[in-house]
């Protein structure tokens, strides 16, 4: 082989090599922290592992005794119930502020969207302490406001299971309405005032106007945010645990918070991972139906 | 070679999922740290949650009265860490083969992690050969027992007594020698009915206290949750009685049912005077009392807890801290010295009360001069240590398991039931264990 020959061939490889050497940052990384992970996750999900040691092969051990589980079936009853009440109840109220956000000369606008956003920024620690002091049955301020108001104020808000739920709703509701409330508010600034002119003009109401007009034009923005927040809400964790711990009993645990217990106090990782798998399973199952329902990604 | 996108994908798939293997294969063992250090500098890394064994262990290192003598010349690096992040990173980093404290600070309730699959034999030291010559000179060491081995040596004995506000029992015309925890119930109910005042509180907030507060009262009537063998005892007559003194006590009035008992809600009821006695151990008189009413200083005193009518002690115990020395480490015997001479030791015990007011654990310390003469200024001057030698005497043992936190979980939701009245002590008990049954038999 001839010395013109072989750089020839070094050419040839490095360029035949280099657009996978541009384009291998993203798959390395793509492998290091997604496929390794979720590998690593379902081979351990398939043991019987506290931490140290030889993890047990048990096979589909884990997942049989997931659907026995009553605490496993509570928790996901109460994901569904958080899930169903975030595009139910949250979203309609976003674009419901979003819209009283949009009104042409509405004074302090910034100063709304500001205590609207806040406690998207606050620390979930301060929000669990002051709702902690709001609801507590004994001496909480929302029982004294109803004391005074209606002469009722015995509701035990955190240690009732069904009020426990609520309370956990409600604080969902306040924490992430804001947040959704600037991904509408910027739709509706983007929706052209000449289609509302031209409805108007065609005799259209103000109902009428925001179905045909406003619902339509935000349908891009409404895909997003329910496919958002359905999966951040079916992976729910920080609202019950710094509430209610996951009670009273298990009467506000989340899948997210039983495969924490599972793993962080039980020692039980094989079994913290089968329910990772199985909450992983159900979100993105639940992500491509909201995507496909929303019609997230299809041209209009 | 050809080689395209899919192929790409498929090798560094694969690749990723050997690291993987590997790398858990790989954490199977714990890391080895070299040749002992057998005398010399001894810079000891340690783990814990509360700053009080922080400064303790830093003054300790260099204390001449408990460190003289040593073949090492001790210094302490303390890294603060939240209770349950101590045992996983303790494991996390075992795992990793990264570098492990020396000692580290493990709470009760975070111990059962380590029961299991033989963690804490592969973590920790076995410290029985320090604690077998002390026999039952040494309490509380059951809780932080496996198979028999002591792998932590507790920090604080945490006796529970009843604190009261002497001024408001006085005005109250309530006696402080009650007898019986049925006679005080009865008052305790009057005294509700007349005043709106309680004395005593029940945790309804999360599992952890309800079910915590059920067995401080639990082992003071002689029941458990677990025997020394692990088996779970719960089901008990004793139980029963419990959980139906703690109901009656919430019906009548006589117990404030509580979502906190460290935080707003009982700062409220004890700034009120609404709460003016509580079964707690000696640490809630800093954490709880003096911290949340520190102006109502002098008008609270400690007794010996009430006792049942069917029997059982007039002491109890909930909560504590134990340190534990992580093994086959180049400083881990200069740990277990260290730990030796500020646990086992009589100095270190006082020095250990004048550092946090933690309770000593040899049991006759509490007889000795030194400990009876020590007052407490917002107990009223009160010569504390004749009321919790009394307790610490009848102090009943506290036995854990692997699945003392799946009992937790369990018995929570059940036991706030029946303090409700929404089920009966029996039905609310046999509920809980099955629970607990299903998920630890699977």
């Amino acid at each position: 082989m001839t010395a013109t020959t072989a750089a020839t061939k070094l050419r040839s490889d490095q360029r035949r090599w280099a657009p996978y050497a541009f384009i291998s940052p993203f798959f390395v990384l793509f492998t290091v922290f997604l496929l390794v992970p979720v590998g690593a996750g379902i081979y351990l999900s398939l043991t019987d592992w506290a931490g140290l040691g030889e993890p047990d092969f048990i096979g589909l051990a884990n997942y049989s005794r997931l659907l026995g589980d009553a605490s496993f079936g509570a928790a996901l009853g109460n994901t569904a119930f958080y899930t169903l009440f975030a595009i139910v109840v949250v979203l309609p109220v976003s674009l419901l502020i979003a819209l009283g956000l949009d009104t042409r000369g509405l004074r302090l606008r910034d100063f709304f969207r500001l205590t609207y956003f806040m406690p998207v920024v606050l620390s979930p620690i301060i929000i669990a302490l002051i709702f902690g002091l709001i609801f507590d049955g004994q001496y909480g301020l929302l029982n004294a406001v109803l004391e005074a108001l209606f002469g009722f104020g015995g509701v035990s808000w955190l240690t009732d299971p069904m009020w426990a739920r609520v309370v956990v709703v409600v604080l969902v509701l306040w924490r992430w309405t804001g947040y959704l409330t600037i991904f509408f508010l910027a739709g509706l600034q983007a929706i052209p005032r000449e289609l509302h002119e031209a409805a108007e003009l065609d005799g259209a109401g103000l109902v009428r106007r925001f179905f045909s007009v406003t619902l339509p034009q935000l349908r891009p923005v409404t895909a997003f945010i329910a496919v958002t927040m359905l999966v951040n809400t079916a992976q729910i964790f920080e609202e019950p645990f710094l509430l209610t711990q996951g009670g009273p009993g298990e009467a506000t645990l989340s899948v997210s918070m039983f495969v924490y217990r599972a793993g962080f106090q039980r020692q039980e990782l094989g079994y913290a991972a089968a329910a990772g798998v199985v909450m992983f399973v159900i979100v993105f199952v639940l992500g491509r139906i909201g995507t496909r329902a929303f019609g997230v990604g299809r041209t209009r | 070679m050809e080689l395209n996108r899919r192929d790409l994908l498929k090798v560094l798939g694969l690749a990723g999922l050997g690291v993987a293997g590997g790398g858990v294969l790989a954490g199977c063992t714990t890391s080895g740290g070299g040749a002992p250090v057998l005398s010399g500098n001894a810079d000891l890394d340690l783990w814990t949650h509360d700053p009080g064994y922080a400064t303790f262990f830093t003054d300790a290192a260099t204390d001449a009265a408990l460190v003289g003598g040593s073949a090492w010349t001790f210094g302490v690096d303390v890294t603060s860490i939240a209770p349950a992040d101590i045992v996983s990173r303790l494991i996390t980093q075992a795992v990793a083969q990264r570098p492990l404290p020396q000692l580290a600070g493990l709470v009760i309730d975070q111990f059962p992690r380590v029961m299991r699959a033989d963690i804490a034999e592969n973590l920790f030291v076995d410290l029985t050969s320090l604690t077998e010559p002390l026999g039952d000179r040494l309490l509380k060491t059951q809780p932080y027992s496996v198979d028999g081995k002591v792998y932590a040596l507790e920090s604080d004995n945490s006796v529970s007594v009843m604190f009261y506000r002497a001024d408001l029992f006085e005005q109250l015309g309530i006696p402080d020698d009650v007898g019986t925890w049925e006679e005080l119930l009865e008052i305790g109910a009057g005294v509700a009915a007349d005043t709106g005042r309680a004395i005593g509180m029940v945790a309804n907030g999360d599992n952890g206290s309800i079910v915590n507060g059920f067995t401080q009262l639990l082992l003071q009537r002689g029941g458990s949750l677990y025997d020394a063998d692990g088996n779970l005892t719960v089901v008990s007559d004793e139980s029963v009685e419990v959980l139906e003194l703690m109901a009656a006590g919430v019906r009548s009035g006589a117990f404030l049912p509580l979502s906190d008992p460290y935080g707003g809600a009982v700062a409220a009821a004890l700034k009120e005077n609404q709460l003016i006695a509580t079964v707690m151990p000696n640490w809630y008189e800093v954490y709880g009392l003096q911290a949340n009413v520190p102006d109502q200083s002098g008008r609270w005193r400690a007794r010996t807890i009430p006792r049942f009518t069917g029997g059982g002690h007039i002491g109890s115990t909930l909560g504590g801290t134990a340190f534990a020395v992580l093994k086959d480490q180049p400083l881990t015997d200069a740990a277990t010295d260290l730990l030796r001479r500020t646990y086992l030791s009589e100095d270190g015990q006082l020095a250990r009360y004048h550092a946090g007011a933690y309770m000593p654990t040899l049991v006759d310390l509490y007889q000795a001069t030194r400990f009876q003469q020590i007052t407490d200024d917002y107990l009223g001057g009160q010569r504390v240590f004749e009321v919790y030698a009394a307790a610490a005497m009848d102090m009943p043992a506290f036995y854990q398991a692997a699945g003392a936190s799946v009992l937790r979980d369990s018995l929570g939701g059940p036991i706030l039931r029946a303090i409700n009245g929404q089920a009966s002590a029996e039905e609310a008990l046999t509920a809980g264990v099955h629970a607990y049954e299903r998920q630890v038999q699977q």
